[in-house]
Order: structure tokens, then sequence, then C-alpha cells
């Protein structure tokens, strides 16, 4: 047994030396930059980004020019900028995934042969392998600046990311009801729709938020080549060294990306084995199961 | 003589390499056929490849039985959808149940239908108040039990059972026994299962066969 865990403290110690000689190469033995970094980091808080403007987060703006609400904060320009990347980023999960699970099944090969297979998986591994920060460059240029050009890239994105995982996913699901289901004479879609999807409906469900929250993180840098959401103001603020306003927008992003966190552990709650056992109180989502069952059994 | 539910002939079974060779074999309607022999013997391997789970490595299996619904298949561990209802598994028999689907009439005759086959199977395995469970909050035996409903809602010509009795307590295992040569019985279907325990598989099986005679031995066997 100890030499089992001396074995794997090893190998992860030469992976930790391996990654420094590496990394050396990499800058080629030339540490100088990182000297006085943090110096400049902390001059750069001090005098640039710190504090905050305020004001672009609770104060109304020119933009929306028919923001209604009495509310400032509701048209201030980080709120609605952020609101825009939101809209983008369900919409781009909900087609996303929409088009990720009519493709998964084609691509598993524990559904289809591989004549079947390997063209689906090919175009997931396509759609994959370009950055959702280059779909929107390509699609700004297609179809201008603006929100549509970040949809249509993080759709893009979307089924070739969330596809692969539900087809990995999908292989891993036990075979017998597979096999009980093709013996009764099931077709491929009454499989897929029967069998597959509620074995692995928890997972997809979690990848679902994942993603939702991958996007909504994502949809800020994508602005910054013009395709809409809050990252657009940044890129205006950046662009204009108004650091101050993109600490703004950055506090906002920070808050919202939380509260989807929080979210999306309460929605998984009751999805999740253990949550059958017992009430979601905030307290059990936040805990381990482990702990929260402990608890309560005392 | 009525005319076979199944006739196997010359049928070599195995993965890369064969593992039983030229199995012969003949099940009438009516008749419940179980098959016994070591572990490893390839029994299981038997029953996947008449269920068309795996590809056959020669010989020939005739019968009526590949259209849809005919073979209704109990895999060793049930083959049940863990996360989904009771309802939802028993529906999957239904759903390719042939001779349910051929009475009906338009869609939702059949919906209607449906549902009432479903709960009528359910309710003849003594599950009626877990209908709407999902299966991983069951015990063992209530699985069984599911998967015995699956496959008696799906009506088919050929029930394929891998030791689908083990783990049960001899109560339960001989009420689902009464159960399903009653319905082999009544609808004239056949049944080939693969059975551990030799006294379970004499009290369901009107034939027994011993695999062993078809293992394909080593050279430092033979």
């Amino acid at each position: 047994m100890s030499s089992k865990i001396n074995k794997v403290w090893l190998i992860s110690f030469g992976l930790l030396i391996t990654a420094i000689v590496v990394l050396n190469n990499l800058v080629r033995g030339d540490w100088g930059d990182l000297t006085g970094g943090f110096a400049n980091l902390v001059k750069f808080w001090n005098t640039e980004l710190w504090p905050p403007r305020w004001s672009l987060i609770f104060e109304a703006q020119s933009e929306p020019p028919n923001c209604r609400v009495e509310i400032g904060f509701f048209c201030s320009k980080a709120y609605t900028g952020m609101l825009e990347t939101l809209k983008m980023a369900f919409v781009a999960t909900i087609f996303g995934f929409i088009g990720a699970i009519a493709l998964s099944p084609f691509a598993a090969k524990n559904l289809v042969p591989n004549y079947i297979l390997v063209p689906t998986r090919l175009f997931l591994a396509l759609t994959r392998s370009l950055p959702s920060i280059i779909w929107a460059i390509i699609f700004v240029i297609v179809v201008g600046i603006g929100p549509l050009a970040g949809v249509l890239a993080m759709i893009l994105y979307t089924i070739g990311y969330i596809g692969k995982l539900q087809y990995e996913e999908i292989e891993g699901i036990n075979r017998e009801p597979l096999e009980a289901a093709r013996a009764m004479g099931l077709r491929h879609n009454e499989i897929v729709s029967k069998v597959v999807i509620p074995e692995s409906g928890n997972t997809f469900l979690s990848q679902l938020l994942f993603m939702f929250e991958y996007n909504v993180r994502h949809g800020t840098v994508l602005g910054l080549v013009g395709a809409g959401g809050i990252g657009l103001h940044i890129d205006r603020a950046m662009e204009l060294g108004n650091y101050n306003d993109v600490m703004s927008y950055l506090i906002v992003i920070f808050v919202v990306i939380i509260m989807i966190d929080f979210l999306s552990l309460f929605v998984r709650s009751f999805v999740t084995d253990e949550a059958e056992l017992g009430s979601k109180s905030l307290i059990s989502v936040l805990l381990p199961a482990s702990i929260t069952q402990r608890n309560k059994k005392q | 003589m009525a005319k076979p539910i199944i006739r196997i002939r010359n049928l070599t079974v195995g993965y890369n390499f064969p593992l039983l060779d030229r199995i012969n074999l003949e099940i009438q309607p009516g008749e419940i056929v179980a098959i016994v022999g070591i572990s490893g013997l390839g029994k299981t391997t038997l029953l996947r490849t008449i269920a068309g789970v795996i590809p056959k490595l020669s010989g020939q299996i005739v019968g009526d039985i590949r259209a849809r619904g005919g073979i209704g298949y109990i895999p060793q561990r049930l083959g049940l959808v863990r996360h989904a209802s009771v309802y939802h598994n028993v529906e999957l028999g239904a759903r390719c149940g042939v001779k349910v689907r051929t009475d009906s009439g338009n869609l939702l005759d059949w919906s209607k239908r449906k549902s009432v086959v479903i709960r009528d199977c359910v309710a003849q395995v003594g599950l009626s108040d877990k209908i709407d469970e999902p299966i991983r909050r069951l015990s063992g035996g209530q699985q069984r039990r599911v998967a015995t409903a699956r496959t008696i809602a799906q009506k088919p010509q050929l029930i394929l059972a891998d030791e689908f009795l083990s783990e049960l307590d001899k109560e339960n295992a001989d009420s689902i026994i009464s159960l399903m040569k009653n319905y082999v019985n009544e609808n004239q279907c056949a049944m080939l299962l693969v059975e551990h325990h030799i006294e379970r598989a004499e009290q369901i099986a009107d034939r027994i066969i011993d695999l062993s005679e078809f293992e394909i031995k080593s050279p430092a066997e033979a």
C-alpha cells in the first residue's frame, strides 16, 4: 500500500519537475519579466482599476434610450450589457444543446456503426476545433457586428463541446438496457428517447447548466470582437483606456457568474440521488451530501 | 406437431473465438427450456446471439421471431432503465408489443389502450403501488418483477431470460415462476432461460439442456 502511494508521489513530483523544465524552456531561461511584476500590478490596481466607476452599475445611462424603469440600475450600461450577454448565452445554450442532443446519438459507438459515427464525430470535432472567439470573428464578417454573430458562434461551439460530452456519456451507459431494447425491436429513435436520454438525463442536465455558465463567461469575451453583450462595452472602455469602467463591468460579471453557479448547484440538487433523501435547503446545496446526510441521521 | 417457435441448426456462438459449437435446438409453442452448465461455458453468449445482440459465428436460427417485438429479452442484470419509472420501463415492452399494436385502431385508441395494458401488467406482478417509482428505488426482487411485467406487456413469441430468478427468495421466485408458466401456456409462446440452480430449472422448465456437450475444449482438455 505504502509503496503504491510512494509511486504516486514520485510520478506527481516527476510531472511537476517536467512542467518547470518545459516552462523554463518556453521562456528561454529568461525569468526577468516576472521581476517586479507584482509591484506593477499593485500600481496598476491603485491608479487605473480602483475605484471602479459605480455610476456605470447604479445609474441610468443614455443607452438604452427607451428604458422606462424608474430604478437606475435597470437602465445602467453594465446591467443592460450583462442582460444582453445572458440572453445570448441562454439562446446559444438552448439551440446548441438541441443540436448536440440530435447529433450525439449518431456519434456513440454503442448506438451506430462506424460509417455513421465517423462523419458525425468529424463534424463535432470541426465545430469544436475553432474557439468560439474565432467563430465570432467569422460570423461578424458574415452577419455584421452585434449579438447575432455572438449567438451563432456560441451555438456552433456548444454543439461541438456538448456533443462530445454527450456521446462519451452515452458510450458509458450500461449495455444491458440497450441490448434489451434492441432485442425487443425498438428503433434507433425510440432507443435514444426511451432508454438513452432517461439513463443519461441527470448528466445531460449538469452539462446544460455547465454550458450556460461557460457561455455567459465566453459571451463577455466575444464582445471584444464586436459580437455584442457586455464585452462590447469592455472593448470600448479598453480602447479609450478607461480601466475604471472595465473594473465596473468585471464586478458585474463576477457577481452574475457566482449567482449562476449557485443556481446550477441548486437545480442539480433536485436530480441527484442524494437529493431524494431529504429536503433541499440552501445548506444541503452548498455542502457535500455526505455531511448533510450525517447531520440528518444525528 | 405444431410449428416450432424457433429452430436452431448447427449454431456456433462466441466472440472472436467460438465458445459453443454446433448447437441444435427446437422449442415448441408453450414450451419452457432451461439451459444449465458451468460458469464461463457460453450460456449468456448463446442467449445474446439468439436475441440478435451479437452476431452468430455460423449456423442458422430459423423462426418468425425477428419481427419487431418477437423476442423478449431479460438480461442478467435485467436491462431496466434505472432512472425511469416502473411505468416507463413496462411501456418499453408495450411499445413494441406486436399483438396489442395490430389490435389498436387510431393513435388515440392505442395510447389509451397502452396505458390499460401497462397498468394491467404491473398489477399482475403486484407492483401497482410502485408504478410511478423510479427503478433505482426498488429492491432486487421488485426489479425482477418489473422486468417480468415488461416482457408480459410486450407479448413476445420467444422469451429469453438470463438467470433472472437468481437473488430471489423462494416466495418471490415461486410467484414469478408461476406467473411465467401460466403466461407461456396461455399465450402459446416459448421461453428459453439460463438457470444456475438445477432445482429451480426443474421447477420452471419442461426440458433441461446441459450445454457442456457443446463446449469447445482446448487441446489440453480434450
